[in-house]
């Protein structure tokens, strides 16, 4: 038994929002906060997204999404990842989102929304808390 | 030192010892937490030769003499008017291109007599059609969908007669693919029989910030400044009423950079585009007037946000007579619509009606560094996409207020030979040249962007600013600070109908898929395969220029896509850096 793996967190850009500004803090601040970190960069299609998540084996999808196209993305991307037997994967979103649109992203599955003035200290604790609670299965056991 | 100077550094000390130090002492204080500034803190300073008078050089007290809205004209909100101007109207686009022209008729009929200044949506602006599985979930939002010139055409229904586009004025955000729009517009007014000299327009075209915010883009830096370089000359020689660029770094602060880096990597821009010009032979003065700026980031330090802007148009007149041997002082003008403001990252989701204050004090920033009082974005910026028509109202009243009531604008550059305005502005400019020359030495800014510097400082800087929100270094009111239990979330309904249909954004696919489809069964597609080669072999030849070829192109009903695809086999693609 070595070290504990580290939680591995992928930052996605969906779609065509040139946007990154978020999505590079949240990226550094994650990793500065012990994860390891992957970025796509711009202009994902959902299918690379989930086949990024797959091959990297992470733990957590972070969506950031600020164009307004967040309900169709989200949905692509956690039906790609159901269909590949990936649906485990914790989904994550940040963007300009309505409370409506939270609300109906989080029916599709996705477990927290992160609009602007959320400090990374929350979202970190957020991924953590959920690991340890147990609710992010596809990381527990997986100490190499 | 002079003796007046002497006798005001002996003063000073006496001031710091007999009233700072109690003062300090009572309030248990080991630095004066205030700056007082004097004429130490400018020794040399020569009125002509920083300041100036307004419209003259170096223009650092204003890019013109006055306003025109100044000129007893009332303002209609964002967009200052007078008799005397022609001009785009505000920024907007939605939907598909039905939806976008009717909303431009109901403008119309309440009144507005200004051309569009067309938000375009994503797919468009990356170079794909409405029905490419890239623009899912994407038609129609972010902006209007233009896949051909049929929807251009459609778009332009609006604009007739009185409002013909000889007498109008348009406004295209679009980068990437500018040169394709341009295009259109060119073969709308030949179809419409209006000689193209006649065409007013400013496309934003800007492609190189867009690899430094907001991400934009297509093809890799080289190519596009070869786009960018075919709009220099092809604007010179045929659309003399058209700008060429619309310069912004804006886009850039937003993405994090900071003061100092927007004002550097927005000139260094500049001057880059000025040299490709210079390098395809045309004469500096022949076209630099034709340059201009959409907007510079801003943030809720207002003071250095007026000092920016002041240094700002020092450094881009200093640039064109400098460096480039510019003569005319037309050719010096950072000609721009908005000056300092609060910029959108500054406003809160947070108690968002703190934003109307936050955006006041931006609109008295604009007013003293040059420009109309704007107080912008509205307020509701933050809560998501399309502003609230309340929002419009309290931010065009909050610019009226400050005109009208509070006579903000009866001086221009009130800073002027402030000793404390006048060293931060000149601070401010030697910061910018300092990292404007370190871009040179890296070989310019195609070069600083393809190694990722550029990005790379940008985002670096995002993130110190989180770490200082974070960790309550820098403080933002309802954020991270006065966020108590007794504080109150204080909200205002939004219900006055927006002008934009929801349902219609909605429907904009599966309109354009079919429009599309439409369009394409109608041409003649044997002569689209014959403009799309032409314009792969021009692309291919680095001297050519692809304008006349993409008019031929759009005259086809080739798609945006189509051009798009074709040039991007020859160019490539861009691919970020790794952050």
């Amino acid at each position: 038994m070595g070290q504990e793996r580290k939680i591995r967190v992928l930052i996605a850009k969906p779609g065509l929002d040139g946007h990154s500004r978020g999505a590079k803090v949240v990226a550094y601040g994650l990793r500065d906060a012990g994860f390891e970190v992957i970025y796509t960069g711009l202009h994902q299609v959902p299918l690379q997204i989930v086949n990024t998540a797959i091959q990297e084996d992470v733990d957590v999808i972070g969506l950031s999404i600020l164009s307004g196209a967040h309900l169709t993305l989200t949905q692509r991307i956690i039906q790609g990842l159901q269909e590949k037997g990936a649906g485990d994967k914790m989904v994550i979103v940040g963007g300009v989102i309505s409370p409506d649109d939270t609300l109906k992203l989080k029916g599709m599955g996705v477990a927290e929304v992160f609009t602007s003035g959320t400090s990374i200290r929350q979202i970190s604790q957020f991924i953590k808390d959920k690991v340890r609670t147990g609710a992010l299965a596809s990381f527990e056991g997986k100490g190499d | 030192m002079s003796d007046d100077l002497k006798a005001i550094a002996e003063t000073k000390k006496e001031w710091e010892e007999r009233s700072v130090a109690p003062a300090m002492k009572r309030f248990k204080l080991a630095e004066n937490p205030t700056r007082f500034y004097t004429p130490l803190d400018l020794p040399d300073f020569d009125f002509l030769e920083k300041v100036g008078f307004p419209g003259q050089y170096p223009f650092t007290a204003g890019t013109y003499a006055f306003l025109p809205y100044q000129a007893g004209l009332k303002g209609t909100g964002f967009i200052p008017q007078s008799p005397e101007l022609v001009r785009a109207g505000r920024y907007s686009g939605y939907g598909a291109p039905e939806d976008y022209r009717d909303y431009q008729k109901q403008m119309y009929s309440l009144g507005a007599r200004t051309g569009p200044n067309i938000a375009f949506d994503l797919p468009t602006q990356l170079g794909y059609d409405s029905d490419s599985p890239m623009a899912e979930g994407e038609v129609g939002r972010t902006g209007v969908a233009v896949s051909s010139l049929r929807d251009f055409e459609v778009i332009y229904e609006a604009f007739t007669g009185e409002m013909n586009i000889d007498r109008i004025a348009s406004n295209f955000t679009i980068n990437a693919p500018a040169n394709m729009i341009i295009a259109m517009y060119v073969a709308l007014a030949e179809k419409r029989g209006i000689p193209i000299e006649k065409l007013r327009a400013t496309p934003q075209n800007d492609i190189l910030k867009e690899f430094v915010g907001r991400g934009a883009y297509i093809f890799p830096p080289q190519p596009s400044m070869r786009m960018m370089r075919d709009s220099i000359v092809f604007i010179t020689r045929h659309l003399p009423n058209l700008n060429i660029t619309s310069i912004g770094g804006y886009h850039m602060r937003e993405a994090g950079a900071t003061r100092e880096q927007d004002l550097a990597f927005s000139m260094v821009i500049g001057a880059a585009y000025l040299q490709e010009g210079v390098n395809a032979g045309l004469e500096i003065d022949s076209f630099a007037p034709r340059f201009s700026f959409n907007v510079f980031g801003g943030s809720m330090e207002f003071y250095k946000e007026i000092a920016f802007q002041r240094a700002a148009r020092r450094m881009w007149a200093r640039i064109l007579k400098e460096r480039f041997g510019a003569r005319e002082p037309r050719s010096m003008l950072l000609r721009q619509a908005h000056t300092a403001h609060i910029g959108c990252s500054a406003t809160t989701l947070q108690r968002p009606l703190n934003n109307l204050v936050r955006t006041a004090v931006g609109g008295m920033a604009s007013a003293m560094s040059g420009g109309a009082p704007e107080s912008w974005p509205p307020y509701d910026e933050p809560l998501g996409l399309g502003w609230s028509l309340e929002a419009i109202q309290l931010a065009e009243d909050a610019q009226r207020i400050l005109q009208h009531e509070a006579k903000i604008c009866e001086v221009m550059d009130p800073f002027a030979g402030s000793y404390f305005m006048e060293s931060l502005t000149d601070q401010m400019e030697e910061v910018g040249w300092t990292e404007f020359e370190k871009i040179q030495t890296m070989g310019g800014v195609v070069a600083a962007i393809e190694s990722g510097y550029m990005q790379q400082e940008v985002a670096k800087s995002a993130y110190e600013r989180q770490k200082r929100i974070e960790n309550g270094e820098d403080l933002v009111v309802g954020v991270n600070c006065f966020t108590g239990e007794h504080e109150l979330e204080v909200t205002t309904a939004r219900l006055v109908p927006h002008p934009y249909d929801p349902e219609k954004v909605e429907l904009a696919e599966s309109k354009q898929m079919a429009n599309l489809k439409e369009v394409k069964r109608a041409r003649d597609n044997r002569s689209v395969t014959q403009v799309l080669k032409d314009l792969e072999a021009a692309a291919k030849k680095e001297t050519e220029n692809l304008i006349p070829k993409l008019i031929e192109c759009v005259k086809a009903y080739t798609t945006i896509q189509e051009m798009c695809d074709v040039l991007r086999g020859v160019f490539g693609k861009y691919e970020e850096t790794n952050i």
